[in-house]
C-alpha cells in the first residue's frame, strides 16, 4: 500500500531535497512505499495537476522553503488545502531561515540593491512581467496556515527525514506484535511502576524484548514500538498522561525517550509535532498509514504526550545543542569575544570558554553537533529553544549562568558587532514582534 | 490567434521558474521566456554581517552546490584582507570542491537528465523520473546511488555537512582530515573509477542513440564563459576566460570582471541575464556550465579526462561546440576529471597536516573579488569590508545568471525548430531503454 505525498517548494535552495536524496541506498526502501504526486525537484507533475486534485487527497504535504513571493503564499495555501497533514520541512519553512534577515529593510530598498544598484547591472528595472511580486517581508509559513509538524534543520539530517517518512508510513521496522510488554513483565504481579507514579510505557509497547528495563527496575520506554493490543494497564497510563503538569524530571526524561523510540523519529528534538497530529491521522478520513491501525488508547496517550510537549517549550530545553556536544566545560574563561577568524580553537574545550560565540546553549538539538565536530561553533540552524524577542540578551544570560564568562553585559554587547546576524540568523522572520529599525 | 505555451513549473530543476513560448497567428515564434519566479536577496541581507560569516550564510543560495558558495566568499574575504592560506588548506579545499563536482554531476546525469533519455522524452510524466529508473534498472540505479553517496560522504567528512558545509574559514580550514578517514576514502577510489568508466560507457551509448538530436536540435552559437588556470581546466583557482563566436579566447583577471561581464535586468525574470559587455546585449549572450568550460580550456587537468575531451572534439569535429545536448557529454568528462583529482588528493598525506590555518589575519577596509566554478557555472563574489571586517556590500554573479540568457536563446532556437520547421517529425529517436 502506498501513501500519497507531495512536496511543495517555496523560495528555497533545494538543500532539504538533497538531504533526503542523500539517503541514497536507503531510498530504495522508502521510495516504493510513496506515491509522489507532486515534487518539482524530482518528478514531472505540473502545477495544474496539483490544483486539480481533491481537497485533502494527499496524506502528507511537505512544505520546503519560505514565503518570499506572492506565488509562495498562494502555493502554501494550496498545499494545505490538498493535504491532510502538513509538515514544515526544514528551517526555511519552520522559521524563514537566513533570507528572513532581509526583514531588516523595507522591500523597496531590498529590491533596489538587487535590480538597480549592483555594480554589474547595465539595464536596470524591477521585473514585473510574468513574475509574481514579493511579499513585504519574509512571512512565516506557520503564520498563514496550520502546520501539523515541524522538521527543523538547515538542512534536516538525512536520518531525521527518513525517520519522519518511516513514521508517517507507519512504524516501519517495528514488529507490531499482538500482545504488549506487560504480559512478560516481571513486575506484572506486584510492584507495577505505574502504580507508583512512574510513567512506564509497557501497556502500549510490543512484547518481545529482553525485558532489560523493568528487570533493572526502570520503566519501559517503548523501543519495540506499538503493540497491536494495549494491556489493561493502558487506562492507568492514559489517566496519568492527562495530568502531566507536575511531572518529575525522571518522568520527563522517560517521556522524551518514549516519543523518540516509540514514534520511530530519530532525534525527536528536531521534529516538533503539534499535539493533535495522532488524532488527526485517525480522524481525517481513512489515511493509508498503519499508524491508524494502532489501538485508539495508544493514539490517545501519544496525543496527550505530544500535546504536553507542544504546550511546554521549556521542556525542549532538556535538549539543546550543548547536551549533544562532547566538548569540556569548565577549563577556560571567556574574557573577550573572539571572531571566528581569530586563532584556532582547540577541539576539546567549549567554544564559549575559549572566547568564541557558539549559540549551542540556546539552539534546539537534533543536528548531532555536526558543525562542532569540524571545529566550527553552532550558529543556530535548528532554531531556538525558547521564543523571546531578544535572543541576544537571553544568550548572554544563559552563558553567564552556565559557563565561565568574565565579561559584563555592556562589554559583551560592545564586542558583538552583529547581534541580529549572530543570534537571529535563521529565525528573524518567525519573530513576529521584530520591527524594522530596531 | 496568438498562442501561448506555458510550462509551469519547470521540473527536475534546482530553482523556481516556468517557460513561456508565444506563437503568433502567422505560426511564427514571437517570444520565448524563461521566467525565474523567485529570488531571496542575499546581496542585501549579507550587509552588516561579519565578513567571515558570509560564507556560512551564502551556502544557502544553493543546496546542490553549497560548497562553491562556501569557498568563493571565503576566498573573496581573503582577497580583501590579503590573507595567504597554508598549502594543506588549499589541498583540502580542492578536494572538497572536486568531491562536490563529482556528486553534483552524477546527480544531474542520473536524477535530473537520464530519465529523459532512458525512459524517453515522450514517456508518461509519472514515470519519467529517477525513482522509476531505479526500479527498472536496479543495477545502474544502485551504482549511481553508490557514486553520489561517495561524493556526498566525502563532502560531509571535509565540510562537516555535505549540504551547507562549515569547515572553511578565512585563513584556511578549521580542521585537517584525520588519517584513518583519508585511508577509508582512498580505499574506495578504484571502485569509484570503475563506476565512472561504466557511467561514461552509458553516456556514450546515449550519445550514439541520440546522435540525431545532439547534432541537429539546439545547436546554438553563443559566447562562452569559464574559468581556466592558465588555459587548463580548474574549478578552484584561475581567471575569467571568454570564448567568442569565432572561438577566440579572451582572458580577464578576476579583478577586472566589470570590463567583461554585464548584467541585463529583464522585465520577465528575477534572475538577471549576464552577457559579454564588449559585445553588448543581446549579441554578447554567453553560456556557462560544463560545456562552456570545456570550450574555454586548452586541456583538461588530468590524463583520462583530457583523453575524453580529445575524443569528444574529434567526434563532433570542432573545438568550439555549440550543441546544447552535448552538455551531458561535457558533464561526464568533468566527472572523470573530478574523480581523478579526488583520487590523487586523497593519496596526499598533506591533507592531514594540522598546519591548515594561518594566524596572520587582520581585517581591513578593502574590496575583495574571487571566483570558482560551481557545477552549473562560474561563481563570482565581490565583497566590501569595512575596517572592522563587517560586510558593507556584496555583489554576486551566480551560475543561474550566467545561464538564463543562454537558455532563453536556446529555447527560442528550439521553439522555432519545433513549431516553425516541424523538426521533430523527421528526427530519429531510439527505442527507450526502459519500456
Amino acid at each position: 500500500m502506498t501513501v500519497k505525498v507531495a512536496f511543495m517548494q517555496l523560495s528555497s535552495c533545494w538543500g532539504c531535497h538533497q538531504s533526503l536524496l542523500n539517503a541514497h541506498l536507503g531510498l530504495l526502501q522508502v521510495l516504493p512505499a510513496l506515491d509522489i504526486v507532486y515534487w518539482p525537484a524530482v518528478v514531472d507533475f505540473k502545477h495544474d495537476s496539483l490544483v486539480a486534485r481533491e481537497d485533502e487527497e494527499i496524506v502528507v504535504g511537505f512544505i520546503e522553503g519560505m514565503i518570499r513571493t506572492k506565488e509562495d503564499l498562494a502555493n502554501t495555501k494550496l498545499i494545505r488545502k490538498k493535504s491532510k497533514i502538513i509538515i514544515a520541512f526544514g528551517s526555511c519553512a519552520c522559521y524563514g531561515n537566513v533570507p528572513g534577515l532581509a526583514n531588516q529593510w523595507p522591500i523597496d530598498e531590498v529590491q533596489m540593491r538587487k535590480f538597480m544598484e549592483v555594480e554589474s547591472a547595465t539595464t536596470k528595472r524591477i521585473p514585473d512581467q510574468h513574475v509574481p511580486g514579493f511579499e513585504d517581508k519574509v512571512v512565516n509559513v506557520d503564520d498563514v496556515i496550520k502546520v501539523d509538524a515541524f522538521l527543523a534543520g538547515c538542512p534536516p539530517r538525512t536520518e531525521q527525514i527518513v525517520g519522519v517518512v518511516q513514521f508517517l508510513l507507519g512504524q516501519k521496522g517495528f514488529p507490531m506484535n499482538e500482545k504488549s510488554f506487560c504480559e512478560d513483565c516481571v513486575l506484572k504481579e506486584s510492584g507495577c511502576l505505574l502504580d507508583n507514579g512512574v510513567l512506564c510505557y509497557g501497556p502500549v509497547t510490543s512484547i518481545g524484548c529482553s525485558l532489560k528495563c523493568t528487570n533493572k527496575g526502570d520503566p519501559c520506554v517503548g523501543c519495540m514500538g506499538p503493540a497491536k493490543n494495549a494491556s489493561d494497564k493502558a487506562q492507568k497510563l492514559l489517566d496519568m498522561t492527562k495530568s502531566l503538569d507536575y511531572i518529575s524530571s525522571g518522568n520527563k526524561k522517560n517521556l522524551f525517550e518514549f516519543l523518540s523510540l516509540f514514534l520511530n523519529v530519530p532525534l525527536m528534538a528536531g521534529f516538533d509535532l503539534s499535539g493533535d497530529i495522532m488524532m488527526q491521522i485517525k480522524k481525517r478520513g481513512k489515511p493509508d498509514t498503519p499508524l491508524a491501525t494502532i489501538p485508539s488508547i495508544t493514539t490517545e496517550i501519544a496525543t496527550n504526550l505530544l500535546g504536553f510537549l507542544a504546550m511546554h517549550p521549556e521542556f525542549h530545553e532538556i535538549s539543546n545543542v550543548c547536551q549533544t556536544c562532547p566538548r569540556i566545560i569548565g577549563k577556560g574563561t571567556m574574557t573577550k569575544v573572539k571572531r571566528d577568524y581569530e586563532g584556532i580553537p582547540n577541539q576539546e574545550d567549549c567554544f564559549i570558554e575559549q572566547g568564541y560565540i557558539c549559540v549551542g546553549p540556546i539552539t534546539k538539538a537534533g543536528c548531532g553537533g555536526l558543525c562542532i565536530k569540524v571545529n566550527a561553533p553552532c550558529t543556530g540552524c535548528y532554531g531556538q529553544t525558547e521564543w523571546v524577542i531578544d535572543q541576544a540578551t537571553r544568550f548572554y544570560k544563559t552563558i553567564k549562568e552556565s559557563f565561565n564568562v568574565e565579561l559584563s553585559k555592556e562589554e559583551f554587547f560592545i564586542q558583538v558587532k552583529d547581534p541580529i546576524g549572530t543570534f537571529n540568523k535563521f529565525t528573524l522572520a518567525s519573530n513576529r514582534d521584530f520591527n524594522l529599525g530596531e | 490567434m496568438v498562442k501561448e505555451i506555458i510550462v509551469e513549473p519547470i521540473t527536475r530543476l534546482e530553482g523556481h521558474g516556468g517557460l513561456r513560448i508565444v506563437i503568433g497567428d502567422d505560426g511564427k515564434v514571437k517570444d520565448a521566456q524563461f521566467n525565474v519566479t523567485s529570488t531571496r536577496f542575499f546581496e542585501k541581507f549579507c550587509e552588516g554581517r561579519y565578513c567571515e560569516h558570509v560564507p556560512r550564510i551564502t551556502t544557502r543560495i544553493c543546496g546542490i552546490c553549497p560548497i562553491p558558495h562556501h569557498l568563493t566568499p571565503t576566498k573573496a574575504v581573503e582577497d580583501a584582507w590579503n590573507v595567504q592560506i597554508p598549502t594543506p588548506a588549499l589541498k583540502l579545499r580542492k578536494l572538497l570542491i572536486n568531491a562536490k563536482q563529482y556528486s553534483s554531476h552524477l546527480l544531474h546525469f542520473y536524477a535530473l537528465a537520464a530519465p529523459d533519455f532512458l525512459v524517453g522524452p515522450f514517456a508518461d510524466p509519472a514515470l519519467r523520473n529517477i525513482v522509476y529508473v531505479i526500479n527498472k534498472m536496479p543495477d545502474v540505479g544502485a551504482m549511481a546511488l553508490k557514486m553520489m553517496d561517495f561524493g556526498q560522504k566525502l563532502c560531509a567528512e571535509i565540510g562537516g555537512k555535505s549540504v551547507h558545509p562549515i569547515s572553511a574559514i578565512v585563513g584556511g580550514m578549521k580542521k585537517p582530515m584525520d588519517e584513518d578517514v583519508r585511508q577509508k576514502f582512498l580505499k574506495q577510489i578504484p571502485e569509484q573509477v570503475e563506476f565512472t568508466k561504466k557511467t561514461v560507457e552509458i553516456g556514450l551509448k546515449v550519445v550514439e542513440d541520440y546522435w540525431d538530436v545532439i547534432a541537429n536540435v539546439g545547436v546554438v552559437p553563443t559566447y562562452y564563459l569559464g574559468m581556466t588556470n592558465n588555459g587548463v581546466h580548474d574549478i578552484y583557482e584561475g581567471d575569467i576566460r571568454i570564448v567568442d563566436l569565432e572561438g577566440k579566447k579572451i582572458d580577464y583577471d578576476v579583478h577586472n570582471y566589470l570590463d567583461a561581464l554585464g548584467e541585463h535586468v529583464p522585465a520577465h525574470s528575477y534572475a538577471t541575464h549576464m552577457y559579454y559587455k564588449p559585445a553588448g546585449y543581446p549579441d554578447g549572450i554567453y553560456r556557462a556550465n560544463c560545456l562552456a568550460r570545456i570550450n574555454c580550456v586548452d586541456k583538461m587537468a588530468t590524463p583520462l579526462a583530457d583523453e575524453a575531451l580529445k575524443a569528444m572534439r574529434a567526434k563532433i569535429g570542432t573545438d568550439l561546440i555549440h550543441h546544447t545536448f552535448a552538455y551531458h557529454w561535457a558533464r561526464l568528462i568533468e566527472t572523470v576529471e573530478a574523480i581523478e583529482i579526488v583520487g590523487s588528493l586523497l593519496g596526499d598525506s598533506d591533507i592531514c597536516n594540522p598546519d591548515c590555518k594561518t594566524l596572520d589575519i587582520e581585517p581591513r577596509e578593502a574590496e575583495g573579488i574571487a571566483i570558482t566554478e560551481a557545477p552549473r557555472g562560474l561563481l563570482l563574489y565581490h565583497i566590501w569590508s569595512d575596517a572592522d571586517g563587517i560586510c558593507k556590500k556584496l555583489n554576486l554573479l551566480v551560475a543561474t545568471n550566467h545561464n538564463i540568457a543562454g537558455i532563453e536563446k536556446s529555447l527560442m532556437h528550439v521553439a522555432k525548430q519545433i513549431f516553425e520547421d516541424n523538426a521533430l517529425e523527421g528526427l530519429k529517436l531510439p527505442d527507450p531503454w526502459i519500456k
